[in-house]
């Protein structure tokens, strides 16, 4: 479907309004039109020496109804767009949330946000104040060529001869100003490019005392800008008073040649007046026009760039959602191999199970592919089919939001929204109470801190709030993982910013809560994994050990090399 | 609140007078747009006038020849105000493109004298928006803002005087509805703009929450959360639209009730003048040309509305603008000093850290009591585990941070007493990462010192650092483009770039921050070779990550907790057993195994 469908599938659901507005444009379009007729009456009254004052009275009603028609008119239409606005963004938003990570890993952010902004903006434009002026401008044009027909065919096309010029002179201008605003954006392309790079390299700038140069460079691209910027005026500057002047050449030939239809005889001085009038009616819509096609050209190309990403296809989502969680069970891998779209391969045939309620460790160099397992079993990325197992069931066999529910995942990159932190937490369920927040969040390790915020749990934290530490943050998003009570629980480096003393408490508080949860944790601190029933020891997405901590340690293998380095970072930490 | 969100006045006397300061270079081509305002204006008035001469002294006594004359007159008219607009619009573009360029420029040469921990508080993208968008809206001053109001006043006046002399009790009439007009604009005014205000604030708030959307969209998939974000959202997003409404309401009813009084005025002044126009005190052209005036009147008092937010916009962004350039760098040249100082012939450690406690935020102390020296042509090796303190070792000695208390000294003066340009020309910071500007792999080389190196230095450094090939093999040499940043190069090739770049630069003290990212063996030993020539003969303080680097130094400092803990040689440290040979053993022993 094309995008200008698109865009119209959404005007017709306010198809009433958009009619109504049409309506109050055709009322006020004739309301305004009956303006100058009802001076032309007066006029020749006057000239008969007859009495105005019923004419003074019309026009004052005509005054009064096309404000209200023209009130109308932006109500409707400008309130229709407003809501195509709104349904739009809508749209967008519920669509954004059902895009996988693999799609945020492709797109940035400030990509999304400017569509979602600047384009929705344009759209609003175009679906509100853009086809009022379509509408509005359509209507003058016919509206007073008819009035001015009616006056006087020939007057009318005497005084018209200038526009097919006007046309011309725009066309051209147009064309020109194209030209040159696109060498001005270019030139700011330049311009900005060069500031980002300069900033970005201001280090280097300092070291080699480059300022000089730079400024000198800056300059010169600086210079140019200017020079086309005033290239851009110097045509803007001819081309806009043009317009004015053909409409004088025809308020000209009016004058001359009406003038002369007057002294004929042909028509009266009233007429005359009310010519003048509505040929000054057609200059606004004639410098709008170009205004309002770049409006509705900008719009549907703003549509374009939404479409894209309305297109973006979702994954495969079940039909109904299934509430309630998992019951416990193992989890299992079962000769899982996986690689990131357009990367090599980040796991390579791994295979081993955490038993239900068991804690299994997952230790390897950065980059080995440890963080990916939780990923999968999440199905934040897609893995292969009958591969990955949790309770004896493919994950992709799950409903994903049972799924996710019954899993606790508290990531290394721990996110938390700007809001107090009792939402945080309670992300999963707003229904469990302050008894719960206790609980986890004295499991957690977070609850002394929390007690030292202005707000307690209801401090608001963030760019808006209080900032808090590294380690205080993946504290918060391993009690939010807790709070709902999952039967399963995946570690990814959870506490790799909270210090290593600090970390032994809260994972000897964490082995209490986590009885009979199936838990797999992920880690760089083997510490953590001396506490696990089984370690597996993953390099390059290989396993290349498994086994208890002690038998591991005593084969002289990775393991016990990753456990010589810890022990050297500790002694060096302690120096 | 953000500073993106305030709406303040739209008038700052104390703004406008440094706007106007920044105009004075062109204040000969502001007098110019002056006088063509108000000649311009004075022909559109013109204008109407005309008509009624043609109304009352040729068409309605039938003479044609003399409409004639009138409509001849009228073309000239046309035809000078054309030009007069033509001057006009591109005068007021003239100066106002000319302030723009002359401000963009003082704004990047402001931030090249900023110092490093200027940047580290203001993200590149702020700092982006204020030399390029905040400029860019002070221009609307001149084409939309104060040159278009003054334009108004201009013809404002002019319609009250010309109605005065033409007719007073009949201008008195039309401006009756005037105070009415003042009023009803100024009420609907103030209303639009506090719906605009809100809708601004909705709208910052409802971007604010959809960019951590995106940024936790996650975290909300893996708590299974879409729902009640969803409904949270539509929340924001309804209340937008609401606030967007009633902002149309005040705008839309400011504009039609103008437009509707306008309308009454014409109404009064037929119910009035048609009554002169019986008795004989106005002529028929008269009151056609009143009725044109009145129609200038009222447009300009329709269109302020706009203007308004326009000059509203261009003074906060001035506000920023002027509040970037008065912030002064906090690391500023000695004026006294100057020279640098004569070729190194003492005795005395051409480097030397005494006491120095440093701390980028607060009481976070990277460097506390940190004291050590290096004699000239020395090569020192700085190794510790990871943290600041060691690139921080580096930037004080080229004085990107001011010590918070202690002295570093370079030649045996405090580097706060050298010129700034002098001494970084003396002391040489390598950064870790090598960041290439785009243009030309020459321009790259050259750096700062384009007029003192000859092709042959450019030559010969390419060799020593073992760049010659990978030069030679570009299509174009020397004149190869480096696009965004040198992307069409491999990290090696880079490094091997600014080993050159640093070999011309040729400063007599080297701080040098070894990279970290692994390369392939063939250019690592490329490298290798390369920095070698590099150190040789020149005092160097390294910030070693290569094997090759501490086995060669002269001495091995130890920097941990802010402090040297050891320094000795290689050999010496390794077999006295302690931080040492851990670390040596973390990095080079088990790390790689």
């Amino acid at each position: 479907m094309s995008t200008a469908h698109r865009l119209l599938r959404y005007l017709l659901r306010y198809r009433w309004r958009y009619a109504a507005g049409a309506g109050c444009l055709v009322l006020a379009t004739g309301f305004s039109l009956g303006i100058p007729w009802t001076v032309k009456l007066a006029v020749d009254a006057l000239g008969r020496s007859a009495p105005v004052g019923r004419y003074v009275l019309i026009i004052l009603l005509l005054a009064a109804a096309h404000g209200a028609a023209r009130l109308g008119s932006r109500f409707t239409i400008i309130g229709a767009g407003q809501w195509v606005e709104h349904d739009v963004r809508a749209d967008l938003y519920a669509h954004l949330q059902a895009l996988p990570p693999a799609f945020y890993h492709r797109r940035r952010t400030g990509d999304l946000m400017s569509r979602a902004s600047n384009d929705i903006a344009a759209l609003r434009m175009l679906a509100g104040f853009g086809i009022v002026m379509l509408i509005g401008t359509s209507l003058t044009f016919l509206g007073t060529l008819g009035a001015m027909w009616a006056i006087d065919p020939w007057l009318t096309l005497y005084a018209l001869a200038p526009f097919p010029a006007l046309v011309l002179v725009a066309k051209r201008f147009n064309h020109d100003v194209e030209v040159r605003s696109t060498a001005v954006q270019e030139q700011l392309g330049t311009l900005s490019a060069k500031v980002q790079e300069n900033l970005s390299g201001m280090p280097v700038v300092r070291a080699y005392t480059m300022e000089e140069r730079e400024i000198a460079g800056f300059g010169r691209l600086n210079r140019e800008y200017l020079a086309r910027s005033l290239g851009l005026a110097r045509t803007q500057a001819v081309a806009w008073p043009m317009l004015g002047f053909i409409s004088g050449l025809g308020a000209l030939i009016v004058l001359w040649l009406g003038g002369k239809a007057v002294v004929d005889g042909r028509i009266t001085l009233g007429a005359f007046v009310a010519f003048n009038g509505y040929l000054s009616y057609l200059a606004w819509p004639t410098i709008a026009l170009g205004w309002t096609l770049a409006n509705v050209k900008r719009g549907l190309a703003s549509m374009q760039r939404i479409v894209e990403i309305l297109d973006e296809p979702e994954p495969p989502q079940p039909a109904r959602p299934a509430p309630g969680m998992l019951e416990t069970g193992p989890i299992e891998f079962r000769h899982l191999s996986f690689g990131y779209e357009g990367r090599g391969p980040a796991l390579s045939d791994v295979s081993f199970t955490v038993a239900e309620g068991g804690l299994v460790a997952v230790v390897g160099p950065t980059g080995s592919g440890k963080s990916t397992l939780g990923l999968l079993l999440c199905r934040l990325f897609e893995p292969p089919p009958g591969s990955v197992f949790i309770g004896g069931v493919d994950v992709r066999e799950l409903p994903l939001d049972r799924l996710r529910r019954s899993v606790g995942y508290v990531p290394q990159e721990a996110f938390l929204f700007s809001r107090p932190l009792r939402e945080n937490v309670l992300l999963a369920d707003d229904g469990l109470g302050d008894d719960r927040l206790e609980a986890v969040g004295r499991t957690a390790g977070i609850e002394a801190d929390v007690a030292a915020f202005p707000d307690g749990w209801d401090t608001v934290i963030g760019e808006r709030g209080l900032t808090l530490s590294g380690g205080q943050r993946q504290r918060v998003a391993l009690a939010r993982a807790l709070a709902a009570d999952p039967p399963f629980l995946v570690l990814d480096d959870a506490l790799a910013s909270v210090d290593a003393a600090k970390e032994w408490e809260i994972l000897l508080a964490l082995r209490a809560a986590v009885r009979g949860r199936t838990t797999l944790l992920m880690t760089h601190r083997l510490r953590a994994a001396e506490e696990a029933d089984h370690v597996v020891v993953i390099d390059q997405g290989r396993v290349v050990e498994q086994g208890r901590h002690a038998d591991l340690l005593a084969a002289g293998g990775l393991y016990s090399r990753l456990w010589r380095v810890q022990q050297l970072e500790d002694e060096l930490a302690n120096a | 609140m953000h500073d993106d969100e305030i709406l303040g006045k739209a008038y700052d006397a104390r703004l406008m007078r440094r706007i106007w300061g920044h105009t004075r270079p062109h204040r000969g081509l502001l007098l110019l747009s002056l006088l063509v305002f108000p000649l311009a204006t004075l022909l559109e008035l013109l204008q109407p006038y005309l008509v009624k001469i043609a109304i009352d002294e040729h068409i309605l006594r039938r003479d044609w020849p003399g409409l004639g004359r009138i409509a001849l007159f009228f073309l000239l008219t046309l035809l000078a105000l054309y030009a007069l607009r033509v001057a006009q619009a591109y005068l007021t573009q003239l100066t106002g493109q000319r302030v723009m360029h002359d401000l963009r420029n003082a704004l990047f040469a402001h931030l090249q004298r900023m110092d490093a921990a200027f940047f580290d508080r203001h993200p590149v993208g702020r700092l982006m928006t204020r030399v390029l968008n905040d400029v860019e809206a002070i221009n609307e001053l001149f084409t939309s803002g104060v040159v278009s109001v003054l334009g108004d006043v201009f013809t404002l006046t002019g319609v009250v005087v010309i109605m005065l002399g033409m007719n007073w009790r009949l201008a008195l009439v039309t401006f009756a509805l005037v105070p009415v007009l003042v009023l009803g604009a100024g009420y609907f005014r103030l209303k639009a703009r506090d719906s605009y205000r809100g809708v601004r604030t909705r709208l910052a708030r409802l971007n604010a929450f959809l960019q951590e959307s995106l940024q936790g969209m996650a975290v909300i998939q893996l708590f299974a959360q879409e729902g009640r974000e969803r409904r949270l959202f539509g929340s924001f997003n309804a209340d937008l639209r609401r606030a967007q409404f009633r902002s149309t309401f005040y705008d839309a009813s400011l504009y039609a009730g103008v437009e509707a009084i306008g309308s009454a005025a014409v109404a009064l002044l037929l119910w009035y003048g048609g009554g002169q126009v019986v008795a004989g005190a106005l002529t028929f052209g008269g009151l056609v040309a009143f009725l044109e005036y009145t129609n200038r009147f009222f447009l300009p008092i329709r269109d302020l509305g706009a203007k308004y937010t326009v000059m509203q916009a261009a003074m906060v962004s001035a506000e920023r603008i002027f509040g970037l350039l008065d912030t002064e760098p906090a690391i500023l040249d000695r004026p006294a000093t100057g020279a640098i100082v004569s070729a190194p012939d003492g005795t005395g450690p051409a480097v030397e850290f005494r006491d120095v406690w440093f701390a980028y935020e607060d009481e976070q102390w990277v460097l506390q009591d940190c004291s050590f020296s290096v004699s000239r042509g020395q090569q020192v090796a700085l190794v510790g585990p990871t943290g600041e303190g060691k690139t921080t070792v580096a930037r004080l000695m080229t004085r990107a941070y001011d010590v918070t208390r202690g002295r570093v000294l370079v030649e045996g003066r405090d580097v706060r007493d050298w010129d700034l340009r002098a001494l970084r020309r003396h002391v040489g910071l390598i950064p870790q990462e090598v960041f290439l500007f785009s243009g030309t792999v020459e321009d790259n080389l050259r750096l700062g010192r384009d007029g003192a190196v000859t092709a042959d230095e450019v030559e010969s450094a390419l060799a020593a650092a073992n760049a010659a090939r990978l030069v030679a093999a570009l299509p174009r040499g020397l004149q190869e483009d480096l696009r965004e940043r040198g992307v069409n190069l491999s990290q090696g090739q880079r490094q091997l770039l600014a080993i050159a770049r640093a070999l011309i630069y040729n400063p007599r003290v080297l701080a040098l921050d070894e990279a970290t990212s692994s390369v392939d063996p063939e250019s690592e030993a490329l490298i290798r070779a390369g920095l070698a020539r590099l150190v040789e003969g020149r005092t160097s303080v390294i910030i070693a990550h290569r094997l090759s680097t501490i086995q060669r130094a002269d001495r091995i400092l130890v920097l941990h907790k802010g402090q040297v803990r050891e320094a000795g040689r290689h050999a010496e440290l390794l077999a006295s057993g302690g931080l040492y040979s851990r670390l040596y053993e973390l990095q080079f022993g088990l790390g790689r195994g």
